[in-house]
């Protein structure tokens, strides 16, 4: 029988996102998508209008890594769609659950190169968890359910929804909010074989050593973990998606794992005869040579998704399931051992592996953005939200930040992509308007986002900007200079423009600071407002991250310094 | 390595093509057959052992994804 036409395909959307509990969505209009904007007029969920479609999806991803809920992105056909494909593999990437709705020509148009037409669906299958549009309006509210049951796990990401113009035209009946629908299934976690051969690897081992991901963050599972290094009293290191799992303060906690990770943590997985993988991937920025990494180790690997199990790295124990009942059933089963395997002996040796973190020292007078970065963690408040964007500074802020939870530092982990930083923090704040959240950027990837300064205005967001302008490419600079003998090709933003005279266009106060003796009251002016700011910190170009593992070598060739005393910067 | 993998969307075909490609494996026979709500395709794939182990693995996570949002 045929149902009343009480709503349509634009209106169903935004109601099946309501319901799905979106309040806000990052997005974009354009004509195919009208239908949908239209419907946005007057409906609950806020819509916030970004500058580009990157940074809707940007801002999605930063919204969902904040929040732990769904984050959600809207665009126009073609080349608003075609906009999206960088955030939503940055969120494919780092595992965050982020829905996009594109609009797409009208169904008659499609496969007729029709205008701003795009095989949208086949442009994002690699780039999301799936990609599908929807042809008929029946399947309309179905499709997008799954979309959200999809993106939220077992392992989140992205999703991509296309729709015509014309079924988000098209007449069908309203929303059922008490209709019966699926739900996700209920995780899955391991058996207690697997949790009996893990604690038996413990109890046998002498020089374990945890290593915890983004897996920790996307589980929940943060608390469970601090608990199982606390009871055993492990040295444990972090991915930079798992920075912040760590409890603030703990003296067993060695720093971030890899590239550019502290000394004490390669050197002590370097040493470890046990390795508990929870939650991370051995991504190669962590591995280096992975036949090198952890040699003398078993792994016991802890994934909710069982096609990283062996991937890079062959496992002594998979543990597969959803990461917070993995932990609960490990940290039951030790709570009922008699005797307590404890490893504090082997944390404090681990943790004399390696000293303080090396740095280039700047010219007399001159601001090193590593001091600026010292400087700000040491006085930003302590639940501080931080993105940043990618590059030196990225790395400089994930060796130094002291994030009390990973939501609290938000960075493009494993697609690396410029012009995250300032719509990811955009995202952050909308999800936590009370809280201080900082974009920490370098001068080339600021420039790829820049545009949503009027985003920032427009929502009178305090959003600050911490701008580490070394007025290069500076991590590409940094491997010209050791790698590639110096031949700085195309590394330069020497005539970088005016950044505090392009904030006060966008109506944002900004001031610039060249000297070291500026620093500290300057931070004061700029974390003490509830006004978005900028502050545009002019640093020497010729620091370098150190320590560094060379792509593709081991923690033994780890750099601390340019082979030559004096860097040499075009 | 021959897969029988049971599809929803029939174009995640496309998908296996691409991730079979990515892995530096190819496929010698592909035989896709339409069902009442699926469909079935058996597939040869060739490769570097590794590689292959690799691409199983994430033909599953795929088709997980698959069949979840057909429900
Ligand atoms: C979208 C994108 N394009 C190119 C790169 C390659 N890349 C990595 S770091 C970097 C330099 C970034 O410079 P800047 O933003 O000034 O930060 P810095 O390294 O100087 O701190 C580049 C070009 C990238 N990661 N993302």
């Amino acid at each position: 029988m045929l149902q009343p036409a009480e709503s349509t395909g634009a209106q169903l959307v935004l109601d099946v996102l309501a319901d799905e509990g979106v309040e806000i969505v990052f997005g974009y209009p354009g004509g195919a998508n009208m239908p949908l904007y239209d419907k946005l007029y007057a409906h609950s969920i806020e819509h916030v209008l970004v500058r580009h479609e990157a940074a809707a999806a940007f801002a999605a991803g930063g919204y969902a890594r904040a929040s732990g809920r769904v984050g959600v992105c809207f665009a126009t056909s073609g080349p608003g769609a075609t906009n999206l494909v960088t955030g939503l593999l940055d969120a494919l990437m780092d595992s965050v659950p982020v829905v996009a709705v594109t609009g797409q020509v009208r169904t008659a148009l499609m496969g007729t190169d029709g205008f701003q037409e795009a095989d949208v669906t086949s442009i994002m299958g690699p780039v999301t968890k799936r990609s599908v549009c929807v042809r008929d309006v029946r399947d309309l509210e179905r499709v997008l359910r799954a979309a959200f049951r999809v993106a939220r796990g077992p392992r989140p990401g992205p999703v991509l929804v296309d729709v015509p113009s014309d079924i988000l035209k098209a007449a069908c009946p309203k929303m059922d909010p008490f209709a019966a629908r699926p739900v996700a299934a209920a995780p899955e976690h391991p058996g207690d074989g697997a949790i009996d051969e893990t604690i038996e690897l413990i109890r046998n081992a002498k020089r374990p050593v945890a290593i915890v991901g983004g897996g920790a963050r996307s589980a929940n599972a943060v608390y469970l973990y601090r608990e199982l290094v606390a009871m055993l009293e492990l040295p444990h290191t972090a991915t930079i998606n798992g920075l912040g799992c760590a409890t603030p303060g703990d003296p067993r906690f060695l720093g971030m794992l890899g590239m550019h990770g502290w000394k004490a943590a390669n050197l002590a997985v370097n040493t470890a005869d046990l390795v508990l993988a929870l939650g991370m991937r051995f991504d190669d920025r962590v591995t280096g040579k992975p036949d090198k990494f952890a040699r003398n180790a078993k792994i016991v690997h802890a994934d909710v998704d069982a096609s990283e199990f062996g991937k890079i790295l062959p496992v002594a124990v998979a543990l597969r399931g959803d990461l917070r009942q993995t932990l609960e059933r490990l940290v039951r089963r030790l709570g009922r051992e008699e005797t307590m395997p404890r490893f504090s002996g082997w944390a404090a040796e681990a943790k004399a592996l390696g000293g303080p973190l090396p740095a280039d020292r700047a010219p007399h007078g001159e601001l090193s953005a590593t001091d600026v970065l010292d400087a700000f963690f040491a006085v930003a408040p302590d639940d501080t939200i931080v993105s940043t964007d990618v590059g030196q500074h990225q790395m400089w802020a994930a060796q130094r930040q002291r994030a009390i939870h990973p939501r609290n530092f938000l960075t493009s982990a494993g697609l690396g992509s410029m012009g995250f930083g300032l719509p990811a923090a955009i995202g952050a704040q909308f999800a936590h308007p009370e809280r201080t959240v900082v974009a920490v950027c370098g001068d080339g990837g600021f420039q790829m986002s820049m545009a949503e300064l009027a985003t920032v205005r427009r929502h009178e967001l305090p959003v600050k900007i911490l701008l580490i302008d070394n007025r290069r490419l500076g991590m590409v600079r940094q491997w010209q200079e050791l790698f590639y003998e110096r031949r700085y090709s195309h590394t330069d933003l020497s005539d970088n423009p005016d950044f505090v005279t392009i904030a006060s266009g966008y109506g944002i106060r900004g001031e610039r600071i060249e000297d070291a003796g500026e620093l500290r009251d300057a931070l004061e002016r700029f974390l003490g407002s509830r006004e978005p700011a900028l502050l545009h910190c002019a640093c020497f170009p010729a620091e370098n991250v150190w320590p560094l593992i060379p792509p593709g070598a081991t923690v033994d060739d780890a750099m601390e310094a340019a082979p030559q005393t004096e860097a040499i910067v075009a | 390595m021959t897969l029988s993998l049971v599809m929803h969307d029939w174009r995640l075909l496309e998908r296996i093509v691409g991730l079979t490609n990515r892995l530096g494996c190819a496929y010698t026979r592909v035989d896709v057959r339409a069902g009442e709500a699926h469909y079935h395709a058996t597939i040869d794939f060739v490769g570097p052992p590794d590689a292959l182990r690799r691409l199983d693995a994430q033909l599953s996570r795929l088709l997980n994804d698959d069949k979840e949002m057909s429900r």
